[in-house]
């Protein structure tokens, strides 16, 4: 039977080959490239309305399944009302791995898909899985993460500067704890460009300190799941809790284990979290939380929505491809806990108005 | 090309011994990795029809052949020590070092794409042969010692990789890394006539890998000697067999093969970084499992392997085309297989009952053979 079974595994081989077909070299044309853009190039002044987004299909992925991202699965369908697009699709499959994200992002591509707001997994890999997207025409954006180096593959990058929120969120931590004590720093995983960068920017607000301010050794890996983040905080606070005057996290799951930990040892430590999870929102109110620095998902997924549809639609091009914009990040405290909203939703009206000097529009 | 172990040591270790016959009356649908097969064309073709983008050469099947190629290549590094009736629960850390070589390879050194694949084999078949040397030399379960690995260079590789690099990965692409990525067979042109377009040249590493592998298994001494090492280690011993040896040479196999999927992933995804392979370990138990090789050793198939391989991914390629959500796209691949599974029981328990049922034999079967998939 094994020497039938071979024979017909060779068969099969051979079958898959023939229908998967062989082709024909056509005369002088090459094998890919990236399609010619034939946009305008006159210059927007004054908000850009979309003139018809009834060919654009939207898609907005996140890296996996992460709370930062829920905001974008009502904004797509905010998306799709106000921008009158063909269709939008929110897909969190992709399981924190860069080759399953590539894999839902051709599924989707296959099922008519043409304009792509990513977070990439992999912030070293991802300007890869862009380049393709770009030689096959559609439009990508790169939401709340920008690939890691000097190069971004996608139209653009609407994102935290996430060393710039992690400098905020350590200066707070900085501000509240006196401006001298022993800080740590919480955050997710180490092998991560923008982990580092979170670090680099906790360093550079202890630096300036000039040593009244010194940081324990970073403690990295706890954003898997909520678990993990609260091991790690106990492990912390029973080490070293006398000796802690304040802890900045930049991670959501080591931010709510912060928060919480620091509460139930009634350790007088100074909590600075990220994001605005209910629990940190009513820490802050409580004073066991001294700040935090929120983010804008909606902003991100609602102006890198607006912008792709004009890109796909071609409406406009981008003057600059690749271009970087800042989404904002929003220190919230006591004194703003019931406002910093309207703060970020004026920010997200701005980012329309920066987008649209980056724009060449018929 | 599956390679069940002989009968006896002595049949075992005879290079030419004549290829065994299967009993005669057991239908050919009750073959395993035939079901399978049929299994995956069947299902390709429900996808196909309640998603007709399921076809779509550049955008499915391109990436659909390319996950299979790589982990193909990752389930044949798990077989090897199957083979041996062993374990390597370092799979993917064992790739991870080894693109971490390569990386510095092609960073520090600016070696050519195939240099540093070269580069990154060695130090795979290095870090493989290791844990066979520990395994043989202690005596510990390879279960122990693969897992101990595991967190050594969990522990290990994040610290070169932040010492060395400014973003946890080698992003230096040597020349042709990004060509390998894209091209496809329709790249490969005879005169006029070129390849398919939906067929990765990524692919073609998957295939060198199993011709050596089945080769090994099939045609060569030392094949039947892992094999037998796997089945019995006393028998083996007593009949000569260098057992301590062949466990090495079945890891340093299975380290060298890690490092090749490591390398078709960092091609496929971009970079070399310190993340390779950390979704490689269950996998790599997948698809040899389902392709009818042993866990307890004697007994693999290479094409079992890829068609097991071949199952979960175009499950979970379809699911993806159909929409289905996270939450229950697991729940879903986990019961189609066990269908899959079940199916392929029921299957079995038909075959036997048509062939106890059917004309007599013209000379009795032999006994089940020790390994013997069922």
């Amino acid at each position: 039977m094994t020497v039938a079974l071979r024979r017909t595994a060779l068969c099969v081989a051979a079958f898959a080959l023939v229908a998967t077909g062989c082709t024909t070299k056509p005369a002088d044309s090459p094998s890919g490239g990236a399609p010619k853009d034939d946009a305008s190039t006159g210059s927007s002044s004054g908000p850009v309305t979309l003139k018809d987004g009834s060919q654009v299909k939207l898609a907005l992925i996140p890296g996996g399944a992460h709370p930062y991202f829920q905001p974008w699965k009502t904004t797509a369908d905010t998306d799709k009302t106000d921008f009158k697009l063909g269709g939008v699709t929110f897909n969190e499959t992709g399981e924190w791995d860069q080759g399953k994200q590539n894999n839902v992002i051709s599924s989707l591509a296959a099922q008519g898909y043409n304009a792509f707001g990513i977070f990439g997994v992999s912030p070293t890999d991802i300007n890869s899985t862009f380049e393709d997207l770009k030689a096959k025409g559609f439009a990508v954006g790169s939401l709340a993460s920008c690939p890691a180096g000097d190069t971004n593959a996608a139209d653009f990058c609407l994102s935290t500067d996430v060393e710039a929120a992690a400098y905020k969120a350590a200066k707070a931590t900085i501000e509240a704890i006196g401006g001298q004590g022993t800080i740590v720093h919480l955050t997710g995983n180490n092998v991560d460009s923008n982990t580092q960068r979170r670090i680099a920017g906790v360093k550079k607000a202890v630096a300036e300190t000039n040593g009244k301010v010194t940081e324990l050794p970073v403690i990295t890996d706890i954003d898997k799941d909520l678990s993990t983040a609260q091991k790690a905080v106990a492990d912390l606070l029973a080490s070293k809790g006398k000796e802690i005057k304040g802890i900045v996290t930049t991670a959501y799951n080591p931010a709510v284990a912060a928060a919480d930990g620091v509460a139930s040892s009634k350790l007088p430590i100074k909590v600075v979290a990220i994001d605005d999870d209910a629990k940190i929102l009513s820490g802050i109110k409580s004073g066991g939380v001294a700040a935090t620095v929120t983010q804008n998902p909606v902003g991100q997924a609602y102006v890198g929505g607006w912008l792709l549809a004009l890109l796909q639609s071609k409406q406009c091009t981008m003057k600059t491809p690749g271009v970087i914009v800042d989404s904002g990040s929003f220190v919230v405290t006591k004194a703003n806990v019931d406002t910093y909203d309207d703060e970020r939703k004026a920010k997200t009206k701005t980012l329309q108005t920066d987008f649209e000097k980056q724009l060449s529009c018929q | 090309m599956s390679a069940p172990v002989s009968e006896t040591a002595t049949q075992a270790l005879q290079e030419d011994a004549p290829v065994e016959k299967p009993p005669r009356g057991t239908p050919w649908w009750a073959n395993q990795r035939i079901g399978l097969l049929l299994l995956v064309v069947l299902l390709g073709a429900l996808f196909g029809v309640l998603r007709p983008a399921f076809f779509n050469q550049q955008l499915v099947i391109f990436p659909l052949l390319r996950d299979i190629a790589m982990f193909t290549v990752v389930g044949l590094a798990q077989l090897c020590v199957l083979s041996i009736g062993h374990m390597n629960l370092a799979v993917g850390r064992m790739a991870a070092f080894s693109m971490m070589i390569t990386g510095i390879s092609y960073d520090l050194f600016h070696l050519t794409l195939y240099s540093g694949l070269l580069v990154g084999l060695v130090a795979g078949t290095a870090i493989g042969a290791l844990a066979g040397w520990v395994i043989a030399r202690t005596g510990v379960n390879s279960f122990v010692v693969t897992l101990a690995l595991d967190f050594l260079l969990l522990g290990m590789i994040p610290l070169v990789y932040t010492s060395l690099t400014d973003n946890a990965a080698f992003v230096v692409k040597p020349p042709g890394m990004r060509e390998l990525r894209n091209y496809s067979l329709a790249d490969v042109c005879v005169g006029n006539v070129c390849g398919s377009p939906a067929v990765p040249q990524l692919a073609l590493f998957a295939v060198v890998a199993m011709v050596v592998v089945g080769w090994i298994y099939s045609r060569t001494r030392l094949g039947r000697e892992l094999l037998m090492t796997g089945s019995s280690v006393r028998a083996a011993e007593l009949s000569g067999i260098p057992t301590a040896r062949r466990v090495i040479t079945a890891h340093a196999m299975s380290g060298c093969l890690a490092a090749l999927a490591g390398f078709m992933l960092a091609v496929s995804t971009g970079s070399i970084k310190a993340t390779i392979g950390e979704e490689f370990m269950l996998p790599s138990f997948l698809g040899p499992i389902l392709g009818g090789t042993l866990l307890a050793g004697g007994f693999v198939s290479i094409w079992g392997t890829l068609i097991g391989t071949a199952l979960t991914s175009v499950i979970r390629k379809g699911l993806d085309l159909l929409g289905v959500g996270l939450e229950s796209l697991n729940i879903y691949l986990g019961l189609i297989l066990l269908v899959a599974l079940s199916t392929d029981r029921v299957r079995t328990l038909l075959s036997d009952r048509s062939v106890l049922g059917g004309p007599p034999l013209t000379s009795p079967p032999p006994p089940k053979r020790e390994g013997e998939p069922r």
